[in-house]
C-alpha cells in the first residue's frame, strides 16, 4: 500500500513535472515562430523580413499580423500555414511573386482593426481593406526592386 | 508517449534555435568569380557559368508574339496590314517623312537582342549593293559585343572606319547583344561599356563609379535606347556617337542642342546639325532614335526611382525556388503576372493592361495626326518654293520659318514615333510632344501659305492621303529603276541609283 502510494505519488509529480516543461516549451515555441527572425529563416521571405524591419511595425511579432490573435483559430493557422510553406519550400513551387492569400488578407486587416480600433471609432471605412489605402504597409511594395529584392533569395 | 513527445518538442526547439535566428542581410547582390578573361566577348563562353541566365537570354529568341501596339514580330513599321509582314498599327507615311534617308528603305519593329546583329546585317539602310557601306562603323556600336574591343584597338578611329570590314568577323549569335556589354566577364558586376553614354554622363555630372544598384539598373539599358547622332568632324573624332544631353533630357532642349553641332552654311541655319535634307520639301532635318531612357526619365516610373530591369527583368524562380532576373528583353505585357504585380499586387492583370492601353490608344491617334500634317508641311513648302506667281515680299524669310517648323514638328513627332512604348513610359510627355508637334508642322503650312500670299491653299484641301499618298514601296533596289521613281510625285525627288547587284548576305560576302 505503502509503495504504491509513493509510486503514483511520484508519478504525479512527473506528468506534472513534463507537463510544465511541455507547455512552456510549446509557449516559447508559439512564441518564438511567431517573430521575424524564425520567419527570416527561409530565404524566400527575405524581402518580407527586410521591409519588415525597416517599417514603423518593426518592433512586432510576423503574427502580430498574419494570424489570427484567438489561442485556438491561431493554433489551426499557424498549423496549416507552416505545413503549407514548408511543403512549398522543399517539395513544391515557389510562385515568381508570392502574394497573400485572400485568408491572410481577411486576417491581417482584422489585426489593424485590432490594434487600431480606437483611431477608426468615429470614421465609417469604407473600402475593403485598410491597406487599400495604407498602401506601404504590404512591406513597402511601392518601393523600386532594387530595395527590396536581389537575386538567388 | 512522453518518450516521443519530448524529442519531438526539442527537436523543434533546436531547429528554431539553429534557424530562427539569423539575420537579414541587406539587399546585397551575391558576388561571384568566372574564369573568364576580362576581354571575353562570346555569349556563349558564359553559358556554363550561368546556365539558367542564358536560357532566359535564348528566349529573346521568340519572336512570334505581339502585344496590342508592342511586341517582337519584325514587320515593316509603314504598312498597314497583316502580321508577319505588316500590322494593323502601322504608320502609313514613315517612307514619305524620312524619303532621302536611309530609314525610307527599311525600318522595322525590333525584336530580341539575340538578332541584334542578325537584323542590322541585313537592313537595306546600310548598302549591301556597294563596297562602301554609306554609313560608318558606328552602327555596330549598340548592336555587337566586340565594340569594346574595337574601341580598345582602334580608339577614336573606329567609328569612321569602313562597316563592311567588320562583317566577316561576326558571328551572328556569339557576337549580338549578350553578356559583356553590361558585366564585367570576371565578377559579373554591372558595367557600362558605352563610349557614348560615359562621355555624356561626364559633361552633365552623374558619376557612374558611385551609381547605385537602382540607377545601374537602368543605365545599362541607357546605353543604347537613346537619342543619338554622329560627330561632325568639326568637333572631334568624324562619325562618334554623341548623346546630345547637355542641355536636357527633353526634346524641346535637344532641338535647341541642335541649333549648334553642325557644319552648314545654310541661310538660316548656320551651324546647325543636320542628318539629312528632305528632298521634297529642301528641309534640313533631324532623325530621332528610340529616345527610351529620355522618355522614361521624369515619367510617372522614371521619376519614382522604377528602373528598367523592375518592369523588363523581372525575377522569376527557374528552379522553382531561387531568384534570377530575367533576361528575355520584351514587352511585359506579356508577363504582367512577373512584372508589374511585384509592386501592383492589388490588381489583377487586365486590369493593368488596360491601363496601358488607354494611354497607347490615345498617343497612336494623336501620333497619325501629328504625322499627317508634317506630310502636309512637307507638301506646302514642296508647293510653295515651286510656286511662280506672285510671291509675298519676305518670300524667302518665310520659307526659312516654314522650313525651320518643319524640322521642329517632325523631330517631335519622330521622338514619339521612334519610342517604343507608344506612349505609356511617360503618357503625359508623349501626348504634349504630339501636340506641340501638330502646332509647329501647322506653323509650316501656314508660312508657307502666306510665302505665296495663300495662292497654293487650295492645292491643299482636302484628305492629306489623296494629295499626298503614302509611299508603300521603297528599297535601294527599287530606286535604280526609273519606273519607281515616277511612280509617286515625292519619289520624282531622288536621284536614280546605278543598275547594282548584292554583295553581302548577312556576314558573307557573295561577290
Amino acid at each position: 500500500m505503502k509503495e504504491r502510494a509513493a509510486v503514483s505519488k511520484s508519478a504525479v509529480l512527473a506528468i506534472l513535472l513534463v507537463g510544465i516543461v511541455l507547455t512552456a516549451g510549446a509557449g516559447f515555441t508559439m512564441k518564438a515562430t511567431d517573430q521575424a527572425e524564425f520567419c527570416g529563416s527561409c530565404h524566400v521571405m527575405y524581402e518580407a523580413v527586410r521591409t519588415h524591419q525597416q517599417s514603423v511595425h518593426a518592433k512586432l511579432d510576423c503574427n502580430d499580423c498574419h494570424t489570427p490573435d484567438p489561442f485556438i483559430p491561431k493554433m489551426t493557422f499557424k498549423t496549416y500555414a507552416g505545413m503549407k510553406d514548408m511543403y512549398k519550400n522543399t517539395l513544391g513551387q515557389v510562385y515568381d511573386v508570392i502574394h497573400a492569400s485572400e485568408k491572410t488578407k481577411e486576417v491581417v486587416n482584422d489585426n489593424c482593426t485590432r490594434c487600431h480600433a480606437m483611431t477608426t471609432l468615429n470614421v465609417e471605412t469604407v473600402k475593403p481593406f485598410c491597406t487599400d489605402c495604407h498602401r506601404q504597409v504590404p512591406h513597402m511594395n511601392k518601393l523600386p526592386i532594387a530595395q527590396r529584392r536581389v537575386a538567388d533569395e | 508517449m512522453n518518450n516521443k513527445v519530448l524529442p519531438l518538442v526539442m527537436m523543434l526547439f533546436i531547429f528554431g534555435l539553429a534557424t530562427g535566428c539569423t539575420e537579414i542581410p541587406e539587399p546585397k547582390t551575391p558576388s561571384y568569380e568566372t574564369t573568364l578573361d576580362a576581354t571575353e566577348d562570346r555569349n556563349s563562353a558564359f553559358e556554363e557559368f550561368f546556365p539558367i541566365h542564358y536560357q532566359t537570354y535564348l528566349q529573346n529568341n521568340d519572336d512570334s508574339q505581339m502585344t496590342e501596339y508592342g511586341g517582337s514580330v519584325p514587320h515593316e513599321k509603314h504598312l498597314c496590314g497583316d502580321l508577319p509582314q505588316a500590322y494593323k498599327y502601322c504608320q502609313p507615311y514613315l517612307k514619305n517623312l524620312w524619303t532621302g534617308y536611309p530609314f525610307s528603305f527599311e525600318y522595322n519593329r525590333a525584336r530580341g537582342h539575340t538578332y541584334a546583329v542578325h537584323d542590322l546585317l541585313d537592313i537595306d539602310r546600310l548598302n549591301r549593293y556597294s563596297e562602301q557601306a554609306g554609313l560608318p562603323s558606328t552602327c555596330w556600336n549598340c548592336k555587337s559585343n566586340k565594340v569594346p574591343g574595337y574601341v580598345q584597338e582602334y580608339g577614336d578611329d573606329f567609328w569612321a572606319m569602313e562597316f563592311h570590314q567588320f562583317r566577316e568577323e561576326h558571328d551572328l549569335e556569339d557576337h549580338t547583344i549578350g553578356c559583356n556589354v553590361c558585366h564585367d566577364p570576371e565578377t559579373m558586376d554591372l558595367r557600362i561599356t558605352s563610349v557614348p553614354l560615359r562621355e555624356a554622363f561626364e559633361k552633365i555630372g552623374i558619376d557612374l563609379e558611385n551609381a547605385t544598384r537602382n540607377e545601374m539598373r537602368s543605365y545599362v539599358c541607357a546605353q543604347c535606347h537613346v537619342e543619338y547622332y554622329f560627330q561632325d568632324p568639326k568637333f572631334g573624332a568624324p562619325a562618334k556617337p554623341i548623346f546630345p544631353w547637355t542641355l536636357g533630357l527633353n526634346p524641346e532642349e535637344q532641338y535647341e542642342y541642335y541649333k549648334g553641332f553642325g557644319s552648314t552654311t545654310r541661310e538660316g541655319f548656320e551651324g546647325w546639325f543636320i542628318d539629312w535634307t528632305h528632298p521634297v520639301s529642301d528641309t534640313p532635318m533631324i532623325k530621332i532614335q528610340h529616345p527610351e531612357f529620355e522618355m522614361w526619365h521624369d515619367g510617372v516610373h522614371g521619376a519614382a526611382g522604377v528602373s528598367c530591369a523592375d518592369c523588363h527583368m523581372p525575377y522569376v524562380r527557374l528552379d522553382g525556388k531561387k531568384k534570377i532576373s530575367s533576361h528575355r528583353w520584351t514587352s511585359p505585357l506579356k508577363h504582367i503576372e512577373q512584372s508589374c504585380l511585384q509592386c501592383h499586387s492589388d490588381k489583377q492583370p487586365d486590369y493593368l493592361k488596360e491601363r496601358v492601353i488607354y494611354s497607347q490608344e490615345r498617343t497612336w491617334e494623336q501620333l497619325l495626326v501629328a504625322q499627317e500634317i508634317s506630310v502636309k508641311a512637307h507638301e506646302a513648302v514642296r508647293l510653295a518654293s515651286e510656286y511662280q506667281g506672285s510671291r509675298h515680299a519676305d518670300f524667302n524669310q518665310l520659307m526659312i520659318q516654314a522650313r525651320e517648323r518643319i524640322r521642329k514638328g517632325q523631330m517631335f513627332w519622330d521622338w514619339v514615333s521612334a519610342e517604343n512604348s507608344a506612349g505609356f513610359h511617360n503618357p503625359a510627355k508623349a501626348l504634349e510632344i504630339l501636340a506641340k508637334s501638330q502646332q509647329y508642322s501647322q506653323q509650316a503650312v501656314n508660312y508657307a501659305m502666306q510665302a505665296t500670299n495663300y495662292a497654293i491653299a487650295p492645292d491643299l484641301e482636302g484628305d492629306i492621303y489623296e494629295i499626298v499618298p503614302p509611299i508603300k514601296e521603297h528599297s535601294r533596289k527599287l530606286q535604280m529603276s526609273q519606273e519607281h521613281l515616277d511612280s509617286h510625285t515625292w519619289l520624282q525627288y531622288l536621284p536614280k541609283f546605278e543598275e547594282a547587284d548584292l554583295i553581302w548576305d548577312l556576314n558573307q560576302r557573295v561577290r
